[in-house]
């Protein structure tokens, strides 16, 4: 529906009949939104590179050789591109390093929210009536706790395991995806192809499947993934932060920023700053590509 | 203005209570259920030092007033919490209750405070926007910086607030409610101010605005108003504005909460989120179980108001 106003729009202006696909990029979605993703497309390419190259420990210095004639240098200097840190550790390689603290666990996260959230969200949207009330419910306890509180409940009962920490953040992220379907399915169930569908004697898991959750929801999955991996990069670096995530020497983002709290205050900005800004601009874009990409393939238009 | 049909809203508000009631019920044996499964004994950290024999562990459980089964200890626990006993905290030997209300009032004054600085903020560039829906060139730069605020990490934020005020204005914002002097509610505001700009929710309130007020001035009854030459502000207030802010602000309350946790490690404030922090350190059962069963109940009355204002404003939605 939205393509077809869109088409209607450019042969109107242009004056020659065009396909909607064959657009170009600018025609068919608004510049900021192409800025947008574009952005977080570059940020989550870096990070990849980033984790892998960490994985392969293939860092350009040892992140724990210690020179304690290089302390706080400015970025930079003597080949080390970022800098080093209060025990002249080199920053970049410790900032690429932090990645491994929480890709897989974010990943982690993100498959524990969407597996059971598109259930939840299927059974509530789909069948209602009770299973409605009951996932209603259930989401609506989740989202009783403040996720860092039940964090830390968990991290007072168990211990602070990223792992666990992981999945009562996959679990806190269920309503959001939940709801979202479940809202989606609603709204197409008023739609005269799942009638059809039915109509036509499809089998059920067929219309779920197919032409609900990959044809119409796929989208939606995507945009709730992207945004799912910036609230898992906030929440460990938060924790590591706390002193409840990956401890020192292990460099995380969240543990550098406040390692380098106490030369904060003496005016030796870098060593927080560092990280401090590679957790903005990594958060940003995916807080970015999430949102460029609600616009575009949802269908609304940024101003 | 017609009067609120006030039985609609009693219905609604003892609907409303009933759901809460209900769900606290829920999170109290979440709580309830983690803490049971926790590995290891909790009554094992009064006996640091020792060996943690059976006959001690058995003789400090006897002492507390432990039950034997899950259920029995569930229902005590439920049975005291309702009572307002929140039994005492394992490290200090205080009551848990009375520490509860002190650094529940403290997080309160926080985060009410940084949502009065979140919505001063966002609600005027949400109208501009949305009122000018054109001017891309001011607006887009301002949706920019909620964004750029949104991923900001708040304990960064954290440390430049102290060293500005430290170094720019010759004061030190860490004693916070502690101060004696008197204008000690001056420190107070860098940490409402901090949590405010830098609780991750600003840009998210401004989107959430500016859809909902642009919708609502697309609406025929406001077209109508104009025509008639009647005030579309005063028209569009109550859909456009009270309606969203109250739902964007109930649906935010737990991320604001989180948010407190890292800002009142910062400033050392005296509230729950450092009070969560330490217990989380000291594995304090009582207390852990306490701060979340209070931050649920914020939430609640949060969902509540915001249903409460709904029911005001829309009273014919509610029936249905």
């Amino acid at each position: 529906m939205r393509r077809s106003t869109r088409v209607k729009k450019y042969i109107q202006t242009s004056g020659e009949v065009s396909d909607f696909s064959k657009l170009p990029l600018h025609k068919k979605f608004s510049i900021p939104d192409l800025l947008y993703v574009g952005y977080g497309l570059l940020i989550v390419f870096l990070v990849l590179v980033s984790y892998v190259l960490g994985a392969f420990n293939l860092l350009p210095n040892d992140p724990q050789q210690i020179n304690m004639d290089m302390l706080m240098a400015p970025p930079g200097t003597g080949g080390h591109l970022l800098g080093t840190d209060f025990m002249g550790r080199d920053i970049q390689s410790r900032l690429i390093l932090g990645i491994q603290a929480y890709f897989l666990p974010g990943l982690l996260a993100i498959f524990i929210s969407l597996s059971i959230g598109i259930v939840l969200g299927v059974l509530a949207g789909y069948r209602g009536g009770y299973a409605e009330t009951v996932i209603t419910y259930f989401t609506n306890l989740v989202d009783s706790f403040p996720r860092l509180v039940l964090i830390l409940l968990v991290i007072a009962a168990f211990k602070p395991d990223i792992y666990y920490i992981m999945m009562v953040m996959g679990i806190t992220g269920v309503p959001a995806v939940a709801n979202a379907i479940a809202g989606k399915i609603r709204v197409l169930a008023q739609k005269n192809f799942i009638e059809a569908a039915i109509a036509l004697g499809l089998r059920t898991r067929v219309i779920i499947l197919k032409h609900i959750l990959w044809y119409n929801c796929r989208a939606l999955l995507i945009i709730q993934a992207t945004l799912g991996m910036g609230e898992a990069i906030l929440l460990e670096t938060s924790l590591s932060y706390l002193g409840f995530g990956v401890q020192e020497p292990t460099p995380s983002w969240g543990n550098m920023v406040q390692s380098g709290a106490n030369y904060f205050m003496q005016g030796n900005f870098w060593p927080s700053t560092a990280p401090a800004l590679a957790i903005l601009f990594t958060i940003l874009g995916f807080n970015l590509l999430g949102d460029g990409l609600n616009n575009m393939l949802e269908g609304k238009r940024s101003r | 203005m017609k009067s609120i049909p006030l039985r609609i809203l009693a219905i609604t508000l003892l609907k409303e209570l009933g759901l809460a009631s209900l769900l606290l019920l829920g999170v109290s044996f979440v709580v309830f259920v983690i803490l049971y499964a926790a590995p290891g004994d909790p009554f094992s950290v009064l006996l640091e030092g020792q060996l943690p024999s059976e006959q001690a562990l058995a003789g400090i459980r006897a002492a507390m007033g432990a039950q034997q089964s899950w259920y029995g200890q569930y229902f005590s626990w439920l049975h005291n919490v309702l009572g307002g006993n929140f039994g005492t905290s394992l490290h200090s030997g205080l009551p848990v209750a009375g520490e509860l209300v002190k650094v529940s009032l403290n997080t309160l004054y926080l985060t009410l405070g940084s949502m009065l600085v979140t919505l001063c903020i966002a609600v005027p560039i949400a109208l501009y926007s949305s009122m000018r829906g054109h001017a891309v060139a001011i607006s887009w730069p301002l949706t920019m910086l909620g964004y750029v605020f949104s991923a900001l990490p708040v304990f960064w934020l954290g440390y430049i607030a102290i060293y500005v005020s430290v170094h720019g204005f010759d004061f030190f914002p860490l004693s916070s409610s502690g101060a004696s002097d008197g204008n000690g509610w001056l420190y107070t505001l860098v940490p409402v101010l901090v949590l405010g700009l830098g609780s991750g929710t600003i840009s998210e309130v401004i989107r959430y605005l500016r859809e909902e007020m642009s919708r609502v001035m697309a609406e025929d009854y406001i077209r109508t108003e104009r025509a008639k030459g009647a005030s579309v502000w005063r028209h569009a207030f109550k859909e456009g504005l009270l309606l969203p802010v109250s739902e964007i602000i109930a649906a935010k309350i737990p991320f604001i909460l989180g948010g407190a946790v890292i800002v009142e490690q910062i400033f050392n404030w005296p509230g729950m989120g450092r009070m969560a922090w330490q217990a989380a350190q000291d594995r304090d059962f009582p207390v852990i179980m306490g701060i979340a069963l209070v931050a649920a109940i914020f939430v609640r009355v949060g969902s509540l108001i915001q249903r409460i204002v709904y029911t005001a404003v829309n009273p014919q939605g509610a029936r249905d």
